[in-house]
């Protein structure tokens, strides 16, 4: 497209804008049809594996808003995922407390531990606010393993009712469904605060924090907003694990759990906003198809960790995304009448088109 | 009285142990900038090593070095094909080398199983010291001297000697380094291959002391992380006396408040952190 072209598309935008629409529309509802469809084709273990990746990603999907859009890398989310969880394990089996109520729960306690992790790390960045906030999440689950009397220690919480959900969503196809439902919800309420004024503003720290605190946004604020928002809904991926399980122990709050979702994000591409949760949905499903085959899934699971560190820096849909600019500008590049490019063009990955060059 | 004797003593011996396995992370992680969280993993690999040929009859000494240099072979071949081209950037090193500890972990795992091993007390050191009514393993004591001894000679080394100056201008400026003829990229290999050699000695020893098992090596990955950074990244008389201060807390926490055991050692380090982020004698921070 060049200069002149782009002038007169004030009056085709809303043409565009519209065919643009129903492409989204479209392709969301397909998803949907799909998702909902998942349980029939499946057996009651891959449901359970579609139940544990949709809960999965929103749990990467909460993880990335500190992460991707917020720029602060946190090594600490295992604390609110095992928050949510140990509610689930602690109010279900001592006071039977019904599921809204709990969850509701998780969410004020997960926004209220992430906001003091927020808090505590106003003052660090980079590779200190990764050792502070793994520092806060092993004090916490410190409290895990230690409080015997509330979590049951090492051994954690076994046998957690599913009494108190509804009957058609206790089990199997039923609880996918509930899963599915919440995570959407979720995920939608996650991309309207990420599309909100104060989601953008958290973008804007990432991107200067110097400008912003100098445009008068109180920069150390957002930042805590950031953290309060992603506990509160790692809280709920935790709760929804928990369900379905039904138990919870200190696994729950370990810290590889912390990495398992930075590597979700980074793998799946932490600059889009549905990259994390394809992160956690291609490595979920990489541990089933590798485990038929072998015991190993841990040494297979370095493996992807140390591809995805040295080649996928902007993740699946970072590399898919360039790939479809270069083909795209080579594309343009042969069908165009000059035919001949410039020498260097093709290593071009923004893919500028002759014309702007010339 | 004497309890409470046992009780220090106990907590510095274990902080002495820390001390070891953080010496090797104070100079890639501290001084490099190079995040290693494999260095649990080769703790381990020592270990099992040393442990596997002393059970097949090797000579306890001979045992210890075949681990130390398999180590620090394996943390070269790491540095040499991965970890050099991530020079700077934090995120992808903590992925990399946790992908690299998985591996060895579960390869650990794979061949030993999932029972707790330990590898033999330094043959000289079992048994324990009498000093009047005080009663105290000898290999503990020997552990405090070995890592205060480490601490001074890794200082001098890097403090003193032409090798240790090279080492230091390499990482407060590599471009000038180079130009001035320094083999950066070479120095860099033999400094992290001595850091995981020294994660290796650490799992030898340390192993004798606590038991190794395939998980054990994140457990003492992060305690000595904290240290690293509560000392100060680079400088290794902070990193001895945080790994002291360390090993008294987890000690005294254990003996007097058990249930917040792990809660009061976290807790207090995230607080230091949360205020003075560089830590105990730590430079000003970096980025």
């Amino acid at each position: 497209m060049s200069v002149a072209e782009k002038k007169p598309a004030g009056a085709a935008k809303d043409r565009v804008l519209s065919r643009r629409g129903i492409t989204v529309t479209g392709g969301f509802a397909v998803a949907a049809v799909l998702l909902v469809l998942v349980p029939s084709f499946t057996d009651s273990f891959y449901t359970f594996v579609a139940t544990r990746m949709l809960l999965l990603g929103l749990f990467a999907t909460a993880y990335n808003t500190v992460f991707g859009f917020g720029g602060m890398s946190s090594l600490g989310h295992a604390a609110f995922f095992g928050i949510g969880g140990y509610t689930v394990g602690i109010a279900v089996t001592r006071w039977d407390w019904p599921p809204l109520v709990v969850l509701a729960a998780a969410v004020v306690l997960g926004a209220a531990v992430a906001a003091v992790f927020g808090v505590m790390c106003l003052r660090v960045r980079g590779i200190y606010l990764l050792l502070l906030t793994l520092a806060l999440a092993q004090a916490i689950a410190g409290l895990a393993f230690y409080q015997t009397e509330w979590t049951g220690g090492d051994n954690g919480i076994p046998n957690i009712p599913r009494d108190g959900l509804p009957s058609s969503v206790r089990e199997g196809d039923g609880y996918y469904m509930l899963t599915l439902v919440v995570v959407a919800v979720c995920v939608a309420l996650l991309w309207m605060y990420q599309r909100s004024p104060l989601g953008m503003s958290v973008v804007g720290v990432r991107e200067s924090e110097a400008r912003m605190s100098a445009t008068g946004y109180r920069t150390g604020r957002l930042r805590v907003v950031a953290f309060t928002v992603s506990g509160a809904f790692s809280a709920v991926a935790g709760v929804l694990e928990v369900y379905l399980q039904g138990s919870v122990s200190t696994a729950n709050m370990s810290w590889l759990i912390s990495a398992d979702v930075l590597v979700f994000a980074i793998l799946g591409g932490a600059r889009h906003f549905l990259g994390p949760f394809l992160g956690a949905v291609l490595v979920t499903g990489l541990e089933v198809w590798v485990s038929t085959y072998t015991d190993r899934w841990t040494t297979v699971l370095g493996i992807v960790y140390i591809a995805t560190a040295l080649f996928l820096a902007d993740g699946v849909l970072g590399r898919a995304g360039w790939a479809v600019r270069t083909t795209k500008s080579w594309w343009e590049k042969k069908s165009s009448p000059g035919g001949a490019a410039p020498p260097g063009a093709a290593a071009d990955p923004a893919g500028v088109p002759a014309e702007v060059r010339a | 009285m004497l309890t409470w004797l046992t009780h220090s003593v106990n907590g510095l011996a274990y902080g002495s142990l820390l001390f070891l396995v953080a010496s090797g992370l104070t100079i890639t992680f501290g001084l490099m900038r190079t995040v290693n969280l494999a260095h649990g993993a080769f703790y381990l690999l020592g270990g099992y090593l040393a442990y596997d040929l002393t059970t097949n009859g090797t000579d306890y000494w001979l045992a210890l070095l075949a681990g130390v240099l398999a180590a620090a072979t394996g943390g070269m071949v790491v540095e040499r094909a991965f970890l050099h081209r991530l020079a700077g950037s934090e995120l992808p090193q903590i992925v990399l080398t946790l992908g690299v500890a998985y591996i060895i972990g579960d390869q650990i795992l794979a061949n030993y199983g999932g029972d707790p091993v330990a590898p033999p007390t330094p043959p000289g050191l079992e048994g324990p010291v009498t000093i009047g009514d005080w009663v105290f393993p000898k290999f503990r004591l020997v552990m405090i001297g070995v890592a205060i001894a480490l601490a001074a000679v890794v200082g001098a080394l890097l403090k003193y000697t032409p090798t240790g100056a090279k080492v230091r201008a390499a990482v407060d400026d590599e471009e000038i380094a180079r130009a001035v003829g320094i083999r950066v990229p070479l120095v860099f290999l033999l400094v992290f291959g001595c850091g995981t050699g020294l994660a290796a000695f650490a799992g030898v020893w340390g192993g004798a002391f606590t038991s190794l098992a395939p998980d054990s090596g994140f457990e003492v990955l992060l305690l000595a992380l904290i240290v690293v950074v509560v000392g100060g990244l680079g400088s290794i008389g902070g990193a001895l006396l945080a790994a002291f201060l360390v090993g008294l807390v987890d000690q005294y926490g254990k003996v007097w408040f058990p249930e917040w055991a792990l809660f009061t050692l976290y807790a207090s380090v995230a607080a230091l952190l949360a205020v003075r982020p560089r830590g105990l004698f730590g430079k000003a921070v970096f980025r």
